[in-house]
């Protein structure tokens, strides 16, 4: 079988066009070098067809020869490791889980103000102290006064502080409802994702490869992981399931496309924590969490120096229960606990008995407790910071090495870039060589005598 | 398999290194400029609480330490005042004498009588001593004058004015976890005049100069100069007793002035920062800041770009 004279030509030609299709795809690398989620890019290039040749004597040997006919770009392909995608998520919803954990206890830590002036502690100290100072001299009027004033403080600051921890579950319920609810971000990524899904489907229908919609759809389900335990699980007919937190949230369904929740179904309904952002907001807001036992701690603070004051008192000097707000309040016991009527103790007015008792619970059970208090949260933030910090190290870790695979590499594709111009230009200087031995071919040839 | 480095992966690690060396100075900055170690529970939360219970224990020193010091102003008043009826009772003692001698005329002892009289009233008007407005010795009630101090003539007939209008109250004091001292000296246990108790100087002088006026000199020499050396005994026993006091208010001030400086000290070790660390550590975390600056710039800025055409 004689070979085209022109077979030259075509084979050039299908180099030029090969090297400028991977000149493309190195643009579209550089372009996307900052681009989030964006995973590079290689043109798989092999051999075309070769032309099998008889050679002579090939009909008795039946050896053949073949001859290459250039390149194809078979096919471009994103250069992804699955694997390293699953470990990001699981950290991610890790990281997601320990900052919005931290940054709520932080606010309770915050609320506490100590060590300081202000803290409960030094206001507690300075109850006491008026209780000494009144024992002093209990005939004192502005002794009596001073007692009634720090009890006020005393109450203020615990009420505060109470308040101040009611305050920080409610804001995490008011994020947990902002994030999840209909509108939120997780409704929203929802969305996108059931409709990239659909477009990946119509294009892998086709028989298209739309890498960048592959992006598009890893990026949404690594950020749905920060907020909960993703898991997506490809379906027989080319869709995906995608749960969060064990809800469905899209169905890959065969026949009429993917569907995702409508949005009444938002907040989504947890069986169990999600994990994640949500799983902690949904802890700290819950009355069984972190912030909630630390009311009780707190809760317990005050009965036990309202009732240890009173029991020495004799009548209430504090009273102690629900507020106008709902929260437990301690308030000193006015008007029947006044100036006037506040006593050193039961005989006459040098009597200091009371006052002495009850100057005397300085570090007492109350105390105590408040002590534990305050070194229970700080051992609680102390812990979510420490998390925190160790998975923001891991995440940034399996990051680098998922860039290290996905990652645009200026050097390499400045690399590629002289690499595939070279090869244009060869392929071009070979269709020229081709061009120059035609000429001579079909100008020159037969010419002798003319 | 090598590791690919990116350029995403450059700038990252320049960041959180970048980020992780500012979080550091600023905790140092903090450090330096509050001078305490830790700012919040959570920089170190065993350190916290035990920095909370030696603040609680330093108030309680202060505050004993207040105590003993308004208490040793109580006992001074009650000292001053148990010296002054000492001297007085000496005088009465002395003019008991006198009286007490057969050649004076009945107007001489007359004229005793009522300086006896007078020394009475004398006795309970520094008996009325207060502090701070208080009086100190009558008991709890601080509020009214122990004796009526106004100047009553003994006479069988009419009721003399030496009822103790105070209560039998102990007031304590405390001056130390759990030690408490009572400080007061009641004005029954050495003038008498009920409610009952131990002296009864008042009705010893009234009784003299009722026997000086009826010229008595038997009882005046045998029973009453006896009784009265038997309370000024008294007075001098009670006056031991409040020195003794004063004594152990003063051992315990400064005996408390010694704990409040070694808590203050154990505070500031728990608490305080150490300034020379910190100033050092911070200049190395400024010379890491330098480089990690100087290295990122370098590493980011540079490309293959540069040097190609």
């Amino acid at each position: 079988m004689p070979v085209s004279t022109f077979l030259g030509i075509q084979t050039t030609l299908r180099g030029l066009l090969a090297q400028q299709r991977a000149l493309d795809v190195t643009s579209h690398n550089i372009a996307n070098a900052n681009t989030e989620g964006y995973s590079r890019q290689t043109v798989v290039l092999a051999p075309s067809d070769a032309l099998t040749l008889p050679t002579s004597g090939s009909s008795s040997t039946g050896a053949a020869a073949q001859i290459g006919t250039g390149v194809d770009a078979r096919a471009y392909s994103r250069v992804r490791d699955q694997f390293l995608d699953l470990q990001y998520r699981g950290q991610s919803m890790s990281l997601g889980e320990h900052t919005a954990r931290s940054s709520s206890l932080q606010q309770a830590e915050l609320a506490l103000a100590e060590p300081g002036e202000n803290g409960i502690s030094a206001t507690l100290g300075r109850f006491w102290n008026a209780w000494a100072d009144l024992a002093n001299a209990p005939e004192s009027a502005a002794g009596r006064q001073a007692v009634i004033d720090r009890g006020r403080m005393v109450s203020e600051s615990i009420n505060g502080l109470q308040r101040s921890l009611a305050d920080a579950r409610v804001r995490a319920g008011a994020e947990y409802d902002a994030l999840a609810g209909p509108g939120g971000d997780v409704a929203r990524m929802t969305g996108d994702l059931a409709a990239t899904l659909n477009a990946i489907r119509d294009a892998e229908m086709t028989g298209a490869q739309p890498n960048d919609l592959y992006d598009r759809r890893d990026l949404l389900l690594d950020r749905l992981s920060s907020f909960g335990q993703v898991s997506a699980a490809a379906s027989a007919a080319g869709g995906m399931d995608v749960t969060l937190g064990g809800v469905t949230i899209v169905d890959a369904n065969d026949t009429t496309g993917l569907s995702s929740v409508p949005p009444g179904a938002f907040p989504l309904t947890f069986a169990s924590s999600p994990g994640g952002r949500l799983g902690a907001l949904l802890e700290m807001r819950d009355a069984a969490g972190p912030i909630a036992s630390f009311q009780v701690d707190l809760d317990e603070v005050a009965r036990s120096l309202s009732d240890a004051v009173n029991g020495i008192y004799g009548a209430p000097f504090f009273t102690y229960g629900p507020g106008t707000d709902g929260l437990p309040a301690l308030a000193v016991n006015e008007p029947a606990i006044s100036p006037g009527s506040l006593r050193g103790g039961p005989a006459g007015p040098g009597d200091n008995s009371l006052a002495l008792a009850i100057a005397r619970l300085r570090g007492g059970d109350a105390d105590e407790r408040y002590g534990r208090l305050v070194t229970g949260i700080g051992n609680a933030v102390s812990d979510a910071k420490r998390s925190e910090a160790t998975a923001r190290a891991l995440t940034d870790n399996i990051k680098d090495r998922r860039d290290s695979v996905s990652g645009v590499s200026l050097d390499e594709e400045m690399t590629g870039l002289i690499r595939f111009q070279r090869a244009y230009q060869a392929a071009a200087r070979a269709m020229s060589t081709t061009d120059e031995m035609l000429d001579t071919l079909i100008n020159r040839a037969g010419r002798v005598g003319l | 398999m090598n590791t690919r480095i990116t350029g995403s992966m450059l700038t990252r690690g320049v960041l959180a290194d970048l980020n992780e060396i500012a979080g550091r100075q600023s905790d140092l900055r903090r450090k330096m400029s509050s001078g305490k170690e830790i700012g919040r529970p959570s920089d170190d939360p065993y350190r916290a609480g035990r920095a909370l219970r030696l603040h609680q224990e330093l108030d309680g020193i202060r505050q004993y330490g207040r105590n003993a010091g308004e208490a040793l102003g109580w006992q001074r008043v009650t000292d001053t005042a148990l010296g002054h009826i000492t001297d007085m009772a000496q005088r009465a003692r002395e003019l008991i004498v006198q009286g007490a001698n057969d050649t004076l005329a009945a107007e001489g002892r007359n004229a005793i009588a009522d300086e006896i009289d007078q020394l009475i009233a004398g006795i309970k008007q520094e008996a009325n001593a207060t502090y701070d407005g208080r009086y100190v010795l009558g008991g709890s009630r601080t509020d009214v004058a122990p004796f009526d101090s106004t100047v009553r003539r003994t006479d069988p007939l009419v009721a003399p004015n030496d009822a103790y209008a105070g209560d039998a109250y102990v007031q304590q004091r405390e001056i130390g976890v759990g030690v408490t001292l009572g400080i007061n000296v009641r004005g029954d246990e050495i003038l008498g005049g009920a409610p009952g108790a131990s002296g009864n100087m008042l009705a010893v002088l009234r009784d003299a100069a009722t026997h000086l006026r009826t010229g008595d000199t038997n009882a005046l020499r045998d029973t009453d100069l006896a009784s009265l050396q038997g309370q000024i005994d008294n007075v001098l026993t009670v006056r031991t007793r409040v020195g003794a006091g004063m004594n152990r208010l003063e051992a315990a001030t400064s005996r408390l002035s010694e704990l409040e400086e070694s808590a203050t000290m154990l505070l500031s070790d728990t608490e305080d920062a150490d300034m020379a660390r910190t100033l050092v550590d911070f200049s190395t975390q400024q010379a890491v800041y330098q480089s990690a600056l100087n290295a990122g710039a370098r590493i980011v800025q540079s490309s293959l770009m540069d040097f190609l055409r």
